[in-house]
């Protein structure tokens, strides 16, 4: 039995994620369980595996208390076997069959996107097309008007705002984000029992329209927007940010996706490993548990630290080098276990569709010089500030 | 040589069958399953290889038959 003091203690706020985020996560690569501010992190696939595949004693219910969420945060913050039961409803609406169908429709708005930044010349890809299109496929998705865009931007930046910090939090910032969230509250609120009554046909009015006992109650269905907005939305913005940034750093690697376009999956698969969408996965020990052979008593947060699991030596061959061709890349960005990434499928065809559509008009790019693009760090994800590209405008 | 799903395991990734479509479906949640049998002819042992080793979740494996231990084999002592 190993004792606690033997474990490496990390300052996480003190990783440089904000310069070189492979630097930061090597830094935590020094053992498989680390010491952290508030409990521990795996770091490894092995670690992983054992924390996120056993939902017992690794509680998510537990983990998700702190926010004090005034809804449900249907699926994400309850364990088996209430989970299992919302996963069963709801991943048949987030399936590559009810995903597929929505790429023709994604693909004409990401060009509308990139079509006059290619006439321009240049353009800051992480609030012109990193933030933006993330929230179009959402509000595609859910059959809303993409007028309400910008709307949803500020209120779903309100909203992630105080998740951070608690929805218990105090203060003017607090207020101002209470104020935001309530009214996306009112909105869903109203929304729900209107595409009820007037069904579409889009995903959430299929959702709504299940019956008993797969009906989803109004608190559920506002909880399962708002998880959207939480989980859905910021997540891609983060590694479609950081994914562009590597591939406008090494124009060797891009080359190989402009020359041979089938390779942009594959991209897709390394670019997530590298800078996983969500990197941080929380869980609370219900019980006594123990991770290489530390035992952990109940109430402890344990951390999987996915961007270090992703580049496990034991599992990736020079798992820092960027490699589109790699044989095995069972990477775990989407997470492993039940709670696997509702969202995973809908992610894969943005990030996809992202790649594919700008390279064809936007092949050659550069970062503008004097502009160094930069981790908001410390933070409780990896988010790209800016990323301000050049290049030499198309015909469009 | 053929390929299993482990159903308790797959959490619907849907890797297996984005990659190897010869040989994997998915049903309306979105989980994998094999498609027919499960038998993988010699030329295309490489692609359902790239499905197993991808699985996040260790959830495909193929299930003992000899020729497939040997092929498996024959390819790593060569």
């Amino acid at each position: 039995m190993t004792t606690a003091d033997a474990i490496p203690q990390i300052d996480t706020d003190a990783l440089p994620m904000g310069d070189s985020r492979d630097q930061a996560w090597r830094a935590t690569q020094v053992a498989p369980l680390i010491a952290i501010a508030d409990g521990y992190a795996v770091t490894t696939r092995r670690g992983a595996e054992e924390v996120l595949k056993h939902p017992d004693p690794f509680s998510s219910a537990k983990a998700f208390e702190f926010l004090q969420s005034p809804v449900p945060l249907v699926p994400i913050a309850y364990d088996p076997p209430t989970q299992t039961r919302y996963r069963q409803i709801l991943q048949p609406f987030f399936s590559p069959r009810v995903i597929k169908p929505l790429e023709a429709e994604l693909r004409r708005q990401i060009i509308a996107l990139i079509d006059p930044i290619a006439r321009r010349g240049h353009c800051d890809f992480v609030s012109e097309v990193a933030q933006v299109f993330p929230i179009q496929a959402f509000l595609t998705f859910f059959g809303l008007p993409l007028e309400m865009r910008d709307q949803f931007w500020e209120w779903k930046k309100a909203v992630i705002g105080l998740a951070s910090a608690g929805f218990g939090a105090e203060g003017d910032a607090a207020q101002e984000g209470i104020t935001k969230a309530l009214e996306m509250y009112t909105y869903f609120t109203e929304l729900i029992p209107q595409r009820r009554s007037e069904r579409g046909a889009d995903i959430l009015s299929q959702i709504l329209a299940q019956q008993p006992p797969n009906d989803l109650t109004d608190p559920e269905a506002v909880g399962l927007c708002f998880l959207f907005t939480l989980a859905g939305l910021d997540t891609v913005t983060d590694t479609l940010s950081c994914g562009m940034q590597r591939l406008a750093e090494c124009p060797d690697k891009r080359q190989e996706i402009i020359d041979d376009p089938a390779l942009i999956p594959a991209a897709v698969e390394e670019l997530v490993r590298l800078d996983p969408p969500a990197p941080f996965i929380p869980r609370v020990t219900t019980t006594d548990a123990q991770i290489e052979s530390v035992r952990l008593p109940p109430e402890t947060r344990v951390s999987t630290y996915l961007g270090a699991v992703n580049r496990d030596p034991a599992v990736f061959e020079n798992p820092y080098d960027i490699d589109f061709h790699r044989p095995e890349n069972p990477h775990i960005s989407f997470g492993l276990g039940p709670h696997r990434c509702l969202g995973s499928h809908l992610a894969r065809l943005e990030l996809t569709i992202v790649y594919d559509e700008w390279h064809k008009r936007i092949p050659h790019y550069r970062i503008k010089p004097g502009t160094t693009p930069k981790v908001h760090w410390p933070h409780g994800t990896i988010e790209l500030e800016s990323l301000h590209l050049e290049f030499d405008k198309g015909e469009g | 040589m053929k390929l299993n799903i482990d159903g308790d395991a797959c959490t619907g990734h849907g890797l297996c069958y984005s990659l190897a479509p010869q040989f994997f479906e998915d049903d309306e949640q979105g989980y994998g399953h094999v498609i027919g049998d499960g038998v993988v002819p010699n030329n295309q042992l490489a692609e359902a290889r790239t499905a197993v080793a991808n699985c996040p979740e260790k959830a495909i494996s193929f299930v003992d038959d000899l020729n497939l231990s040997l092929a498996l084999n024959e390819e790593t002592t060569s």
